[in-house]
Order: structure tokens, then sequence, then C-alpha cells
């Protein structure tokens, strides 16, 4: 990638750091971001009421019997993540305002988490994101509008129309996915280099 | 900058201190659309010098017929209020901008909870009009000295029935802030617009309850402080001006002749922003624009509100 090339859309993720002035703690996780949550109660245990829930998942180490031991309230061990996303559904018309969010995960989750929250009027750019595991995109194919998961290589076959796409750099929040363009289009069948860059 | 020919169709006395003026245009067609919070530059002529002073528009964006905006007298400043106050009369013509919306409502809130004290009123006239149209969810908060100030309680009343909560000072009734901010669903934003303390303390209870920045908005159009006189240099246009006491440096550039960029005269929105190339003296800057970093690197300058301490401010324009 050339040096110093920079697209404004691309999301900037962080440790995951305690606001201190929050009245109460959302933390959600999946996979490897229950290393994430661990890490910010080494932090410190706020005050606060606190809620956490977590879902391991294939590709991860299962977090959930040290966080048993580490989150002092509120801890909801979920089987899948599409258990942790429900269960933030259910509980985010009981919060107020002054809770904080905290989302630890695939970026395919954080921006799952990140929509569901919208629906309450939480905007991304308040939810503290720390990605974990896996650089691994999420990609919309421009052509047939098809979103291919888990593609860990410069370009990937979409989903939908099967064309080669090139993964571009340009993000999506709605989507949660990158855009992917047809690689080949101008010389059908030549492809560059496949690589693995997002592992 | 394009400016609308208007006249003064209507003036009512509100309050012992706030005059309403109602505007139609001279040709007698309608005026552009706008948006709730918008504001208009009115340009006054007063012994010769222009002022332009921002004021909220606070009609019904829908009714486009006419522009309504409100002025409180302020004794101790340069003349603007006065002059509305004492000198205009039904019939007389003036200038002002196109409106434009530096306190737009969030249109993704899930309710909006709206701050007024005394003026600071009038922004939320018309976003009380856009919220009812909308069906939005939304409390109005207004505080005003006594029951005399406040100016358009009556009429707030019949709009917004019990979504509308009066503070009475002089009655000894007060917001508790608190208590508002500690208890409000997901999604919610906050506006205020008022005396400067309000603001702050707004600001400040807001954060201490975990509010995100963005859920907080505020205008506060300030009147250009009067200064001690200084001099200015004009980089590009080769000119030396005097900046006199009762003059922004903006008026000052504006009077002798260069074109300079403006939206709100009051150090809100930035647009007249200009670069310092060199400077031997203190820059006194009023604006709530700038970031605190910004106005110590003592590279950029408000002109509409913003003063120095100096012989020489050589500015980019």
């Amino acid at each position: 990638m050339e040096r110093g090339y920079w697209i404004r859309s691309k999301p900037v993720y962080t440790s995951l750091v305690w606001h201190d002035k929050a009245t109460s703690h959302l933390l959600v996780a999946q996979g490897d971001g229950g290393m994430a949550v661990l890490k910010i109660f080494q932090l410190m245990h706020p005050k606060q009421p606190i809620t956490v829930l977590y879902a391991c998942n294939l590709n991860s180490k299962d977090y959930a019997k040290t966080l048993k031991k580490v989150v002092p309230e509120g801890l909801q061990i979920l089987n899948s993540e599409e258990d942790v996303l429900l269960t933030l559904n259910n509980i985010l018309p009981n919060m107020s305002m002054g809770m904080r969010l905290y989302v630890a995960g695939s970026e395919g989750f954080i921006w799952a988490a990140s929509e569901c929250a919208k629906k309450f009027g939480i905007e991304d750019t308040d939810i503290m994101k720390e990605l974990t595991g896996t650089l691994a995109r999420s990609v919309y194919c421009v052509h047939c509008k098809a979103t291919t998961h888990d593609i860990t290589t410069n370009i990937g076959k979409c989903c939908g129309c099967e064309r080669m796409l090139f993964v571009r750099d340009h993000f999506s929040r709605r989507l949660g996915a990158y855009m992917g363009l047809m690689v080949d289009a101008e010389s059908p069948g030549i492809l560059p280099e496949i690589e693995e860059i997002y592992p | 900058m394009s400016t609308i020919d208007v006249k003064v169709s209507a003036i009512e006395q509100v309050t012992p201190l706030v005059k309403h003026f109602t505007f139609v245009k001279e040709d007698g067609t309608v005026f552009p659309a706008f948006s709730g919070g918008s504001h208009v530059v009115i340009s006054l002529n007063i012994g010769g010098r222009i002022h332009r002073n921002p004021y909220s528009l606070m009609g019904s964006p829908e009714d486009t017929s006419a522009y309504h905006i409100s002025v409180r007298r302020q004794e101790r400043s340069r003349g603007g209020s006065v002059y509305m106050h004492e000198n205009v009369t039904v019939g007389m013509p003036f200038k002002i901008t196109y409106p434009v919306n530096l306190f737009s409502l969030a249109k993704k809130a899930r309710k909006h909870i709206l701050i007024a004290g005394g003026i600071g009123i009038t922004p939320f006239m018309s976003q009380i009009a856009d919220l009812e149209r909308l069906g939005a969810d939304y409390e109005l908060h207004y505080a005003f000295r006594a029951p005399e100030h406040g100016a358009f309680a009556e009429r707030l009343k019949k709009t917004c029935g019990n979504k509308l909560h009066c503070y009475v000072d002089s009655l000894g009734e007060r917001l508790d802030l608190s208590v508002l901010m500690g208890n409000q669903p997901l999604g919610t934003h906050l506006y205020v617009c008022g005396p400067n303390p309000m603001v702050v303390s707004v600001f400040e209870v807001a954060r201490n309850f975990g509010w995100p920045e963005n859920h907080i908005h505020s205008e506060q159009f300030l009147a250009p402080p009067i200064g001690e006189p200084f001099k200015i240099q004009l980089a590009r246009s080769k000119k030396e001006i005097l900046v006199p006491a009762e003059m922004s440096m903006l008026e000052a550039i504006e009077a002798a002749g260069v074109e300079a960029d403006f939206l709100c005269r009051g150090g809100a929105c930035g647009r007249c922003e200009l670069q310092i190339l060199e400077t031997d003296g203190a820059l006194l800057h009023n604006d709530h624009f700038l970031t605190d970093a910004e106005k110590a690197s003592g590279k950029k300058i408000m002109p509409c509100v913003s003063r120095a301490k100096c012989e020489r401010l050589l500015l980019d324009i």
C-alpha cells in the first residue's frame, strides 16, 4: 500500500478504556474480545453498574471461565454472537443516557453491535471499540450487492456473483463492510497475486 | 454575500425589554424556506456605520410569507439592539442575509430536551414548530427572571402544552439539571441557548452524567465586545487598519473595503477564521469556535468577536 495513504471512512479501533463519567457500563464481546474485557477489568473495577455480554466462537479461546471470576456483576455468558446481539437489543431499551457502550470482537461483530445500538440513538463515535482476533474483512460487492464475510486476502471471490473482488479500504459503517470491486474487469481472467493480508 | 431586501411590517413590544419584529420581502414574494434554529444577519446603518447583527428566526418554518425575530434591548452594548428598539419603525427597509442554521435539531435523536434562558428562547420557537410537525418527543425548559419577562410563555403553552416547563427566578423556581439529566432515555439530545453561566452549567452537568459531547448542543451569539483600539495589517490586500474601540476587527476590515467571509458574526460558526502571519502582542480570543489549543497556538483568530493588544497583527487576507 502507498505510504501515507489513508481513507477517512476506515474505522479506527482502540483499546477499551473506561469512560470515567459514565453512569453505567455495558460491555459486549465475542470470541477473542473476551481478552479485551479482561484487560479493561485489569485497569479498574468501576463503581457504576456493569453489564457484560459474552459469547466465545469456534476460532477463539473461550474466556467465559475467567470472566466469571473477574467480572464483579452483570455477566451473561451466551451461546453465540447472534444471542449476544439479541440480548443487547433486549436490554438497550432499559438503559438511560450516561450508559456507555464498549464492544470488542471481530470487525463484523463490532459493526453488527453498532447497528443495533444505532436503533436506540447511540452513534458509533460514542461506542468504544476494540478489534480482536482477526483482521478478516466483510466485503460488499458493488456489482451484485452481496456481502461476503471473513475475507483474509487482498482479492476474494464474491459469494453472490463469484466475481473476483479487489478488497478496498473504503468502509461502510451501515453495512459493516469494505467495498469490493471486480479486479479483472479490464482483462478477464488475469489476476494479480492473491495474498493473505487480513489474517 | 447575497442579501434579501425586506421591510418591517409589524413591531410588537413583547416584554419590557423585548421587541418582536416582523419582516416581509420588499418585492412581496415569499422568503426562502428555512429549518428550525436558523438565523439571519441584519445590516443596520447606525450613524453611517454598518452594524451586522445575527438574530434567530422565530417564526414557523412552514410560514415563509414573513420572517420573525425578537430583539432584547442590551444597554451596555454597541448600540445595535438599542437602535432596533428606538429607531426602527414599521415600513423601514433593511438588508438581511439568507438564513443559515448553526443550531439544527439532531435528526436521529429519539428525544429532544430544549433548555432556554431569557431571550435564548428565540431559536427554539422555530425548532418547536418543526418538532410539533414531526410529532417528536421533546421537553422545553424555559427559565426567565420574572413573570413579565417570560416573553413567549403564553404562546408556548398553547403550542407545547405539558411539554413546556417554566422556571420563574423571582418566584424562586429553579431548574434542577441533575434531576433532568440523570434519567433520560438513550438517544436523547440536549440543546441550550441562554446566558453564558447557564450554558456552562448545562454542559458541566451533562458531562458529569456521562453524556457524549455530540448529544449536547448550544448556540450563543456573542456581541463583539468593546475594547482598546489596535492596529492590524492585511498581507494580501496590503493595507494597515486601525480597529477602533467600538468596532470589531471584521467590521474594520469591511469598512476598509476588503471583502471578508462571514456567517454568524457571533463567534459561533468559524466561517470568518483568519490566519495570523505575525504579531507582536497578545490575542484576546472571545469566540466559542476555536479549541483552547488553537487559541493558545496564536495561529488563528475569529475577527468577528476577538481582539488583540498589539501594534502589529499581520493577517492573511
